[in-house]
């Protein structure tokens, strides 16, 4: 069983790796670079102008540890079939969940560090703690305390655990001992600490040695887990694993009502029930007409509103012709008696509502940015009508053909 | 004569599956495809709802072959497949609008009809909701209303009993029933023999793409005397048979 979580361990590391290569490509070095830096910069300036007196200082400091300690979970690794595969070596997960303890614990132990060496200044500002071996005894009881969360964590995958213990484990246990440490007396609070994690080890392990595991709880919280670090990937890039998201959407059905139920609007009910519920597609489309307006809001000049209003409205089509293919794995479409040149105009259709709200949009905007240049207005809209016309009737039926060619 | 098959050669990539393939399904009657795993019942199928070409040989639905008119040919046709396919993001409401509208049905009249479906199936309380989200036999039902709300003149159902409770089963049998009495031809993929023998009217038996026999129980039992009383016997001792040769 430690053989198998090391074999995860050894795929899961392969794979993150291939999505971190990606997501720290060196623009992203850069900006990440200049972000550090301008956020290091007015810490440090914030910390020169303290005197030490300031009441927030503490509770901040409390209250970013008590985040910090819940950061980084356990990496179980388990996945959906292990419900099936696994089921007859149930007894022997403890032997699985040990390294994966470990793991988590190493990894979730340097952010606590990083986080503390971050946080320190506030406290020893106030003389609560200070110096290094200040600094080195905080480390020590935030470990302290991060292992007794994760080992709440481990505990919720047995039908032992109650929801309040679990709550108690994670936010009580690091506010009482921090709130302790930090007004009263800090040598208390990491007796406090290690007394209530080492209880929770005595009491529990004995426990979950006899207790069942709750399969569906521990895959449904590691795939949670998965599924919020590929949806940061996917920030930067595809990532296949994070799937659309269905929602009903109710406020927008009287625009989906309106569609009326005739043959040939077929296509055009399909693409419209599934860009606007399928949440990649009707995200994508408003984080980007969103980002276009607030960027032509903000800048200023004669023809860079006109450059970027085009620049966004491609972008904004070009992301969502791959959305035409979304139905071909679907077998019905291909057994109903439709017409290919339905489907085409039909999605065409879709894309052309879109762009043109997007187009008034930013129109809008450009107007109420631009109010004294009429040439820049002009401009956009002008331009704004072209590259619609241009992108429906000559751009999007090439680039579906060579798509279609290319399966 | 409603589906016709004719020396169907095909397959998926260019290694034939089928070899040579025959057979009929007339109007009024329901003919039970069967064959072990892998036999070519669901290849067979995949060429008749249009999904994959033939290498050689026709295939004709009331005389119309998809080279004629592909929306034709289409427009006969229902299927019911052997896992259910749903649309994640449409309701069971829209699934079947959305039937009605492929296949250009009356809205008004389908709907009613749908609503006798749905009331049958327990579903008609559930229009609201995302079969996505449905067991394997509750969207296994939404396939089965959809399909018998259109007006087609072939059923392709394939391996319908599976994953459905055994009154849902009644009532698809009842369904096809009445469907037949209406002049409509079913074809039915299945291994539960004991049903098929007693609701078939004809039998279309494929080992190794290749059409074995076909006809009714009792010209079954007469080419195979030795093979026992149902069909289950005599569907064993030939994949039996066929194993050995």
């Amino acid at each position: 069983m430690k053989l198998l979580y090391k074999q995860r361990l050894t795929s899961h590391l392969k794979e993150m790796m291939k999505y971190l290569r990606l997501v720290f490509n060196d623009y992203f070095l850069l900006a990440l670079l200049f972000l550090i830096g301008g956020l290091g910069l007015s810490y440090s300036n914030l910390l020169a102008g303290l005197n030490g007196h300031e009441w927030w200082l503490l509770p901040v400091a409390i209250l970013v540890l008590t985040i910090s300690a819940n950061l980084g979970s356990i990496a179980s690794l388990v996945e959906e079939p292990d419900f099936v595969f696994l089921l007859p070596r149930e007894g022997q997960m403890n032997e699985y969940l040990r390294p994966a303890f470990w793991y988590s614990a190493g990894l979730a132990g340097l952010i606590q560090i990083v986080m503390t060496i971050i946080v320190f200044p506030l406290i020893s500002a106030t003389h609560a703690l200070t110096g290094v071996t200040g600094l080195i005894s905080l480390i020590v009881l935030m470990l302290v305390l991060k292992t007794g969360a994760l080992l709440t964590n481990i505990y919720s995958f047995y039908r032992i655990n109650n929801q309040a213990g679990r709550q108690f484990g994670l936010w009580l246990v690091p506010v009482i001992t921090l709130v302790v440490g930090m007004y009263f007396n800090f040598w208390l609070a990491l007796v406090i600490a290690v007394i209530i994690v080492g209880g929770m080890l005595g009491w529990r392990q004995r426990q979950i040695n006899t207790a069942a595991l709750n399969w569906n709880k521990m895959i449904k919280i590691e795939s949670s887990r998965m599924h919020r670090i590929y949806q940061f990937f996917n920030l930067f890039t595809d990532v296949p694993m994070v799937k659309g998201i269905i929602k009903r959407r109710r406020l927008l059905q009287p625009l989906l009502n309106r569609i009326k139920l005739s043959p040939d609007n077929t296509y055009r009910y399909l693409y419209a029930h599934g860009i606007i519920r399928d949440n990649e597609m009707s995200g994508l489309y408003t984080r980007l007409t969103t980002l276009g307006a607030i960027l032509l809001y903000l800048i200023q000049g004669q023809y860079l509103p006109i450059i970027i209003s085009a620049l966004f409205l491609y972008l904004i089509g070009f992301q969502l012709i791959p959305f035409y293919f979304h139905y071909e794995d679907n077998v019905f479409v291909h057994i109903y008696p439709i017409d290919k040149s339905n489907q085409n105009n039909s999605f065409a259709k879709i894309i052309e509502k879109l762009l043109m709200l997007t187009a008034v949009i930013f129109a809008i905007v450009v107007i109420m940015a631009n109010l004294g240049s009429l040439t820049t207005i002009a401009g956009v809209i002008i331009v704004e009508l072209l590259e619609i016309a241009w992108f429906i009737k000559l751009y999007l039926p090439g680039r579906i053909k060579k798509s279609e060619f290319n399966r | 004569m409603s589906l016709e098959v004719s020396n169907l050669v095909g397959g998926y990539s260019n290694v034939p599956v089928l070899k040579d393939v025959s057979f009929d399904v007339r109007n009024n009657e329901l003919v039970g495809l069967i064959g072990l795993n892998g036999a070519g019942k669901s290849t067979t199928i995949n060429h008749i709802i249009g999904l994959l070409t033939p290498f050689s040989g026709e295939i004709s639905i009331n005389d119309i072959q998809m080279k004629d008119s592909v929306n034709q040919y289409k427009s006969q046709i229902a299927y019911i497949p052997e896992s259910p396919i749903v649309y994640k993001e449409l309701t069971l409401r829209e699934h079947i609008d959305l039937t009605i509208m492929a296949y250009g049905l009356d809205v008004d009249k389908a709907w009613q009809r749908a609503k006798q479906l749905l009331k049958m199936f327990r579903l008609d309380n559930k229009l609201d909701w995302f079969p996505d989200n449905f067991s394997k036999g509750m969207r296994q039902k939404v396939m089965i209303v959809c399909a018998f709300i259109t007006n087609a003149q072939l059923f392709i159902i394939d391996e319908p009993f599976l994953g459905l409770d055994p009154l849902a089963v009644d009532d698809l049998l009842k369904l096809i029933e009445e469907k037949k009495a209406q002049g409509a031809s079913v074809l039915m993929s299945t291994h539960v023999l004991d049903t098929a023998q007693r609701f078939c009217d004809r039998f279309v038996l494929l080992h190794n793409g290749q059409v074995r026999i076909e006809g009714t129980l009792e010209e079954l039992k007469a080419a195979f005397p030795d093979a026992g009383e149902s069909l289950n016997d005599i569907y064993l001792s030939l994949a039996k048979d066929g194993g050995a040769q």
